[in-house]
């Protein structure tokens, strides 16, 4: 039996989960590759046209399991962390799936509710390899190392390695090498979204070519984010929205980043309120320069290097002289 | 203290109704207007969705008209309503406005903030503990009352035998409603509602279809959004039927909308297209369409804010439940730039479709009963 596994959204995050409990239960998974042009104009074709652009990928994916696979595999998010809820959309990604193309394969649809530390969603992922043919035995094994494997994602931090083989990597070990580089530049977006080098037009590689050293939110540890989410009046209860308000936060009162690049899909609906959050939390506080930048499927290149270039002169020439907050004062007092 | 709350169906009437039984002052929200959406829109985030574009702008006319108390409800659902209240105060804020905000999150969620807000409203009310609690269940009870008005005026509207006779049963009823204020007072109000409902008359004769209305509830409730939708599906001669009514969201569970359903019920009705709660009123909506459509009304009506969450995948949904039941449904997204004109159009090829399969329907009545198509 060939299932099928998009690409996309939370794949970025737990993929290898999924793939090795399919294999561990005896079945082949089927991993779609990177996204492509195509793949983003198939998908908004099929899908939605209100939905962000990230779901307009997914289906883009999902379509390219069409022919060769028996079912494709769109576990149901319900939480990605104690206490935290997830968007609408992870929520509802199987009924959408299934209501993209009646020709697409079945969809199977495992609950996953991390924050449910009884692990009562398991039973559905037991049930799923019982279903497919597995013993008793094997699927028991196969849950067992799903809810390890989803343990340590949670733990350690992933870097740019663990997700994408492609251009950030290398960017990263020119990194290393090469320190003449100025300055930091903290970019703050889904890691379906930065991770994906089509959905994000190469965004990470391109500010490595410009000069500068990236950080991405899933480098700062649970443990700053949290401290830097207390301050905030009210809590944020979508899971990864809250860590990368608490990274651009720790980022920019720690001072550890020349600037923060935010980066949102269109018709992202947290990402629409937290990106109104941190621009007015860092207005308040007069911290670094901030760029947000809205994806979606229509987004060409040539304006994205252009913005990326200007931002990131400014981000240095401020880097060079004094902070932005400095030179502001400065006036203020002659 | 003057209190305002956002103007979305029957919120404004319950919480004036508690805040005279406080003692509070109350500030009634002005009218929509489309002066209140340009300024809104002015001062939002680009991408934030259009209630709370709107909501930013009543606010300010509510403080321009003398409130200067913000009550809100919020709660820690997945759609981000959520976060509305604050990015709203923040924002408020920036722009030079002075003014207190107390918003509400469901008891569940944290029963030491819900008192702790209530204890910030109460402050300059004389009324202690057991009595607000008391009022709360009352101004709830008329809500519900109130409610009860809209819902029986939509189901007879179309059939109404002269014109205006549903319209002035309203206007009574509401009148009767006002002057009812301990529990027997809405007890009996609710008997009088009724009966003066009764007394409506109507032609049972006239052919007429019958279109559910689904949605998010700003859009579906208030007729400013919705083109006035309950008049003009009346005129077209449809009988209606809401998913959602805002008394019906105050009540703890079992007294749940779609046609008297609890959450659980909701859950199986939305099950077959909808296998989770999605935040927001999606579960709800999607319940309430399958319920519609397997109960044969002839065409639904779907009201969302572009790009809202939960509605998005209703919406998507809904193209799978259409076919299964082969059931017109029309889904509108509304936002700033929605033209009264366009939507005019789409709802008219709308009401053509449902009438052309009501005429065949009971064309076909006589020979096959079970064949719908």
């Amino acid at each position: 039996m060939r299932v099928g596994v998009p690409r996309a959204l939370l794949y970025h995050h737990y993929g290898e989960c999924w793939t090795s409990f399919l294999d561990a239960v005896g079945i082949e998974p089927v991993v779609t590759e990177a996204t492509t042009s195509d793949t983003v104009v198939r998908g908004a074709l099929l899908s939605d046209n209100e939905t962000c652009l990230p779901v307009k990928v997914f289906a883009g994916h999902l379509l390219q399991l069409k022919e060769n696979t028996d079912a494709v595999l769109v576990p149901r998010v319900v939480s990605q962390y104690d206490g935290m809820k997830a968007c609408p959309k992870y929520l509802g990604l199987p009924d959408m799936a299934r209501s993209f193309d009646p020709a697409l394969p079945p969809v199977m649809a495992p609950l996953m509710d991390l924050a449910d530390r009884r692990g009562r969603w398991a039973r559905e992922w037991y049930q799923l390899a019982r279903d497919t043919g597995a013993s008793a035995h094997c699927a028991d094994d196969a849950v067992k190392s799903l809810l390890r494997g989803l343990r340590g994602v949670e733990a350690q931090p992933q870097g740019f390695g663990d997700l994408t083989p492609q251009a950030p990597h290398q960017d990263r070990e020119q990194e290393a090498a090469d320190d003449s580089r100025s300055f930091t530049v903290g970019v703050a977006g889904h890691l379906y979204n930065v991770y994906d080098s089509r959905a994000s037009l190469g965004m990470l590689g391109r500010i490595g070519q410009m000069g500068a050293r990236i950080r991405t939110v899933d480098e700062v540890s649970r443990r700053d984010v949290r401290r830097q989410l207390k301050t905030l009046p009210r809590k944020i209860r979508w899971d990864f929205e809250s860590r990368m308000v608490g990274a651009v936060l720790h980022w920019s009162r720690t001072r550890s980043v020349a600037g923060v690049i935010y980066v949102s899909s269109f018709a992202c609906g947290p990402g629409s309120m937290i990106g109104a959050l941190i621009e007015d939390q860092m207005n308040r506080e007069d911290s670094v320069p901030l760029m947000s930048i809205i994806l979606d499927e229509h987004s060409g290149e040539g304006g994205l290097i252009t913005r990326i270039e200007a931002f990131l002169d400014m981000v240095r020439r401020s880097n060079e002289g004094a902070s932005v907050a400095a030179l502001r004062r400065g006036v203020a007092k002659r | 203290m003057n209190i305002t709350v956002p103007r979305v169906g029957s919120m404004q009437y319950m919480a004036q109704d508690l805040c005279e039984r406080l003692g509070l002052g109350f500030v009634q929200t002005p009218e929509y207007t489309e002066r209140t959406i340009e300024r809104g829109v002015a001062i939002a985030p680009e991408f934030v969705c259009f209630p709370m574009k709107v909501l930013l702008g009543s606010a300010i006319e509510s403080l321009e008209a003398g409130a200067d108390t913000l009550v809100t409800v919020a709660g820690y659902g997945a759609c981000r309503f959520n976060y509305f209240a604050e990015i709203q105060r923040r924002i408020l804020e920036r722009e030079g406005y002075r003014f207190q905000m107390v918003v509400f999150d469901s008891p569940r969620d944290s029963l030491g903030d819900f008192y702790r807000n209530l204890r910030v409203v109460l402050r300059s009310s004389s009324v202690h503990f057991p009595g607000l609690v008391r009022a709360m269940s009352l101004a709830v009870r008329k809500g519900w009352a109130y409610d009860e008005i809209g819902k029986r005026a939509l189901a007879i509207r179309a059939l109404e035998a002269e014109v205006g006779a549903v319209d002035a049963a309203i206007a009574e009823c509401r009148e009767i409603l006002a002057c009812a204020h301990t529990r027997l007072q809405i007890e009996e109000a609710d008997k009088a509602i009724a009966e003066r409902f009764d007394r409506v008359a109507v032609d049972e004769e006239r052919p007429h279809i019958r279109v559910g209305i689904t949605g998010e509830i700003m859009m579906s409730l208030e007729p400013y959004f919705n083109c006035d939708i309950e008049r003009w599906l009346a005129r077209n001669g449809a009988v209606m039927e809401r998913s959602i009514y805002m008394s019906d969201l105050f009540t703890p569970r079992g007294r749940n909308p779609v046609s008297g359903r609890d959450d659980a019920e909701i859950g199986r009705v939305a099950m077959p297209y909808l296998g989770h709660e999605i935040g927001g009123h999606g579960q709800i909506n999607v319940a309430a369409a399958a319920d519609y459509a397997r109960r044969g009304f002839d065409a639904i009506l779907h009201f969302f804010p572009f790009t809202c969450l939960p509605e998005i995948i209703a919406k998507m949904v809904f193209t799978r439940l259409a076919q299964d039941f082969d059931t017109p449904i029309l889904s509108v997204s509304i936002d700033e730039q929605t033209g009264r004109a366009g939507l005019q159009t789409r709802l008219e090829a709308l009401i053509d479709l449902a009438w052309s399969r009501h005429d065949r329907k009971t064309q076909q009545k006589g020979s096959d009963p079970l064949c719908c198509i």
